[in-house]
């Protein structure tokens, strides 16, 4: 497989752009041999430079395609890059023949990292459809992709996600999920990211919005809580003029691990009619049709669930702690 | 109104046919097994980490770089 000849690499064009530190220098110099930008950029980055780049550890580059989804031309790309990696010289190519200097420091503008102690739910969402018994199926539309599962995650800082455990639970006891938290979930969660980078709810542009916490189990192994609720959120007051909408109701269960003190569970789904979409996710389908958005706890400290929200370029906003 | 997560309003309904339709709506919404073979790979996020690992093991790097990170946004 030509990927095991690969070191294979993810990134976010949108901070890596931006970053004015030697990571942010390394790709932009790797991107402008490509054609793709400035070496020196400001802080807004420039244009885009998504795409797949193929170089070296020392950032020669040996390929580049924009941003396609066609696996045909991807694959030729890559083939392409293979030959030209065996075009150096021997004595550039052999395990330890560059050397990497250190990162030096972060542009921490750029630089998100998971809360001390805190929770990370993956967060997928899906089109939806009903078959001819009323049951629930994956939805089918005209844009490539557009029938997968999204994938974001949510953040919640340690007080966060204790603040949803009772500190005396007791069976049938009920509470609302507090508000940084839900306000969280509506704006930068319960959005159509099935086609593109989707636009997040605007504060005035939540509506409503309640959950629910209901203590249903407690044991001395755990404690288990039900979450009832539903939100509306649109662009306008008048729903009849709104151009973008999703009501939705949310059920969910979350279970805390006594012994550990850890969440051990955060099972939790929003279904609704969304309509309208957004400048970078168009084709939407027609009307309001269905679609679904699940939550679920990540487990394991992997590259992949360190990866921040969408919502976490603005960090401070997406923590509810600007000003 | 919101559709409930069964197909339709089923106030017959008992905790445990709730929790079932949770559970199947849940298991549907995310990526299903097989739907995401790039997903199986294991994509590094750090570039300094993948430019030593790959001068550590004489081999080249693939970086997919999008606007919304490829592992977490659509």
């Amino acid at each position: 497989m030509i990927l095991e000849n690969y070191v294979p690499l993810t990134g976010d064009d949108w901070y890596q752009r931006r970053r004015q530190d030697t990571e942010g220098e390394f790709f932009r110099q790797v991107a402008a041999q490509a054609g793709r930008g400035k070496v020196h950029e400001n802080s807004d980055g420039g244009a885009t430079r998504q795409g797949v780049y193929l170089f070296t550890a020392d950032g020669t580059l040996l390929g580049h395609t924009i941003a396609t989804r066609s696996v045909e031309r991807t694959y030729q790309v890559l083939q392409r890059g293979l030959r030209q990696w065996h075009t150096l010289p021997k004595d550039k190519r052999q395990p330890g023949a560059v050397h990497v200097e250190a990162p030096g420091t972060h542009d921490r503008r750029y630089t998100r990292t998971p809360p001390a102690n805190g929770l990370i739910v993956h967060v997928h969402a899906r089109i939806l459809d009903k078959d001819a018994h009323g049951r629930w199926r994956k939805g089918s539309c005209d844009v490539l992709g557009g029938d997968q599962a999204s994938h974001d995650r949510l953040w919640l800082t340690e007080a966060e996600w204790r603040s949803l455990i009772p500190p005396d639970p007791k069976v049938d006891t009920s509470a609302q999920v507090p508000a940084a938290v839900l306000d969280r979930m509506t704006r930068y969660h319960l959005v159509d990211n099935t086609r593109g980078e989707p636009a997040m709810w605007k504060p005035e542009e939540v509506r409503t919005r309640e959950l629910t916490l209901t203590v249903t189990e407690v044991t001395p192994e755990r404690v288990r809580l039900q979450l009832v609720g539903a939100a509306l959120m649109a662009t306008h007051s008048d729903l009849a003029q709104a151009e973008r909408g999703f009501d939705a109701r949310l059920e969910g269960i979350i279970e805390y691990d006594v012994a550990r003190q850890t969440m051990s569970r955060f099972d939790l789904v929003a279904v609704g009619h969304p309509w309208g979409e957004s400048k970078l996710s168009p084709r939407a389908r027609a009307g309001r049709q269905p679609f679904g958005v699940a939550f679920e706890l990540a487990t394991g400290d992997t590259p992949a669930n360190r990866v921040p929200p969408q919502g976490a370029r603005n960090m401070a906003a997406y923590l509810g702690t600007a000003r | 109104m919101p559709p409930q997560l069964q197909g339709a309003a089923q106030p017959q309904e008992g905790p445990g046919d709730a929790a079932d339709a949770l559970h199947i709506l849940h298991t549907l919404i995310k990526p299903q097994h097989g739907e995401e073979r790039w997903a199986t790979i294991s994509w590094k996020t750090d570039l300094t980490q993948a430019r030593l690992q790959a001068a550590a093991e004489g081999k080249p790097i693939l970086l997919w770089e999008m606007d919304g990170h490829p592992l977490g946004c659509t």
